[in-house]
């Protein structure tokens, strides 16, 4: 383990986007007093793949890795719906998931959100709708916010959660 | 004789069934009024799951099956229904009366059910797992999948290859350069025309870097899940670097979109420099890993597939390799010319599987760089000639295996078996004699796909 110190000291702290970091702290300054109600100074998602291709989730998986390290926001990703306060909903809400999508949503506790993460849930990616797919997520849940992409990458990510902090206060 | 698949394709009056082994194909021609068939479950067990899809998809009965409960369609599936008929045309799905699905399940004396899914604590594609437990030892594991389920097949038929290729790209994210390659050489045989080299090294580069991305991922999630964090840290950052250079390389993070049979500017230098790198790093990474005894207390010996186990399942890729066979689409010339080496272990265990891993990336890297060439070569495609076409390709998991069926120069019918169809099989022999608590970190060091499998 000593050599693995070594190697941890030498390189230093590799994390970028130093920028996201003052930006939350303006914003927190803005909206400190509501966050702290709302939120208690952290924001729990509960992230939900509904049949994407499994790209979304590993740019989200990518946020933990050293060069985003999302958690330094104060943003999480938590293992159970009653922890959060955000659903995160990727893919096309198949005809299989949807009970279980919506199982999840009520088990949140109010006030909370839905983010839909990618183009899948808003029928932007180039599947079609067909008998085995329920999509447009908004037909079917009140949808706050919305991430483009195919995949968004991790920095797009962060960036929307950002702005979504600084919406619902 | 490896079974490899079995699927089936509506005709003008029949239906029909096809198996494809190692060495040969058989296709059956089964009445629309009474499509029933013989099982090969008996014989090949993970045929199973290819009948259970079979008879929702197109309604066609084995005789003798061991199973026939639903496999793609779940409790709230409409009964009777069967998408792939050509007569079913419906876009939209009204869910209908809840039936339950019957577990496999083991009872006796203080023995419980713990249920799994579909949702899970991580950030993990959907699936659901059921356990018989006794205290912490597992006595029964069923998985059950295809909540994903996207109609891919019926989604494909009737448009060109051209119109199709988004889709197919996006079956799986994890291995889209794989799926693309499959779908190249199909069309190439429906055109008629030859893979230049320098394509198909540029190609070839593209589907190592997926697998090493791949690979590092896991490296880092496998300890992360014996509760070595490092780990995960140290190799979540290699897999971005590689990712990196994947989208440097295609300009898209996971490459979709790159297999487009042209050959772009690539900067050699940089990316030789950077394999060095990597190179260093992942000795370094082995090394290091190797000498942590608590963390091989925990792989060690942990979730066998045995030899024997494996080759009555069929299974494939990694978790075959690691179990003593030596079983690799790559296992060709062109690769071999091009430095492969095929990895294996024969313990069968998580440790095998990891370790099969840490020496593919070593290997994918000695051929990345035999890959590497600067060339701008391009191809102008012929249009295609209609025709049953198959293809094959080793992804990050194993032996990916597509087909598609062009009439009248649209898709008459599309499959496609990801190796975690077959692999997702053989998962619950590796839970004897094991504690509920290692069933993450034995499903992780598989590390199969649910996208692939349920389309």
């Amino acid at each position: 383990m000593i050599k693995f110190w070594n190697k941890r000291v030498q390189e230093g702290i590799v994390t970028e986007s130093k920028e996201l970091e003052s930006e939350l702290t303006v914003i927190k300054k803005e909206i400190q007093e509501r966050v702290t109600k709302k939120f208690a100074g952290s924001l729990a998602i509960r992230m939900v793949d509904s049949g994407s291709c499994n790209a979304c989730e590993a740019e989200c998986n990518a946020l933990s890795n050293p060069y985003y390290d999302l958690e330094r926001l104060g943003i999480y990703f938590v293992a159970s719906p009653r922890h959060a306060d955000v659903m995160l909903l990727s893919g096309l809400l198949t005809f299989n998931m949807t009970p279980h999508a919506k199982d999840a949503y009520a088990q949140i506790p109010a006030p909370k959100w839905i983010i839909t993460l990618g183009d899948c849930p808003v029928m932007q990616a180039p599947f079609e709708k067909n008998y085995a797919i329920n999509a447009p997520v908004g037909e079917h849940f009140h949808v706050t916010h919305h991430i483009a992409g195919c995949p968004p990458n991790p920095l797009e990510i962060m960036q929307v959660f950002l702005e979504f902090i600084r919406k619902i206060s | 004789m490896r079974f490899i698949a079995r699927y089936a394709k509506e005709l003008e009056e029949n239906f029909e069934v096809i198996t494809l082994y190692d060495e040969r194909i058989d296709k059956e021609l089964l009445s629309k009024e009474k499509p029933i068939t013989q099982t090969l479950s008996r014989k090949y067990p993970v045929a199973i799951w290819f009948e259970r899809k079979m008879h929702d998809d197109f309604g066609i009965v084995f005789h003798d099956a061991f199973d026939t409960r639903p496999l793609v369609h779940q409790e709230r599936f409409p009964q009777g229904l069967h998408p792939l008929l050509r007569a079913f045309n419906q876009v939209h799905l009204d869910a209908s009366k809840y039936l339950p699905y019957k577990y496999e399940a083991i009872d006796g004396d203080g023995v419980f059910q713990v249920a799994v899914g579909p949702i899970h604590a991580g950030i993990i594609e959907p699936g659901h797992f059921q356990f018989s437990q006794a205290g912490e030892a597992i006595l029964h594991l069923e998985v059950r999948h295809f909540y994903k389920n996207r109609g891919i097949e019926k989604m494909l038929e009737g448009k060109t290859l051209q119109e199709a290729k988004p889709i197919i790209e996006r079956i799986s994210g994890n291995e889209t350069l794989a799926y693309q390659i499959c779908y190249r050489d199909i069309y190439l045989q429906a055109s008629q025309q030859e893979l230049p080299l320098a394509i198909a090294k540029r190609n070839a580069l593209l589907l190592e870097l997926e697998r090493i991305i791949h690979h590092l991922t896991d490296l880092g999630f496998i300890p992360n899940d014996a509760g070595f964090g490092a780990a995960l840290t140290f190799a979540s950052r290699l897999a971005e670097d590689a990712r990196r250079k994947l989208q440097e390389l295609t300009g898209h993070r996971f490459g979709f979109g790159a297999i487009d049979f042209k050959n772009h500017s690539i900067d050699t230098l940089s990316f030789k420099a950077w394999l060095h790198a990597l190179q260093k790093d992942v000795l370094y990474f082995q090394e290091w890993i190797t000498d942590i005894p608590s963390l091989w207390d925990r792989f060690d010996t942990t979730g066998i597939l045995s030899f024997d186990e494996a080759i009555k399942y069929n299974v494939l890729g990694v978790v075959a390799r690691a179990s003593g066979i030596s079983q690799d689409r790559r296992l060709n010339k062109f690769y071999i010319e091009h430095g492969f080496k095929m990895a294996s272990e024969t313990s069968g265990d998580v440790a095998a599987r990891f370790k099969v891993r840490l020496q593919e990336i070593i290997n994918s890297i000695e051929m990345m760089h035999n890959f590497l060439q600067e060339d701008t070569t391009s191809l102008s495609l012929e249009s295609v000639k209609d025709g049953e076409y198959m293809s094959f390709v080793e992804s990050s998991i194993g032996e990916l295996f597509m087909t598609i069926d062009i009439k009248e120069g649209v898709i008459e019918r599309f499959y496609v078996r990801d190796p975690s169809f077959i692999n997702w099989q053989a998962l619950h022999l590796m839970m004897q004699g094991n504690i509920i608590a290692d069933f993450p970190l034995i499903n992780k060091s598989c590390d199969l796909s649910y996208a692939g499998n349920d389309l």
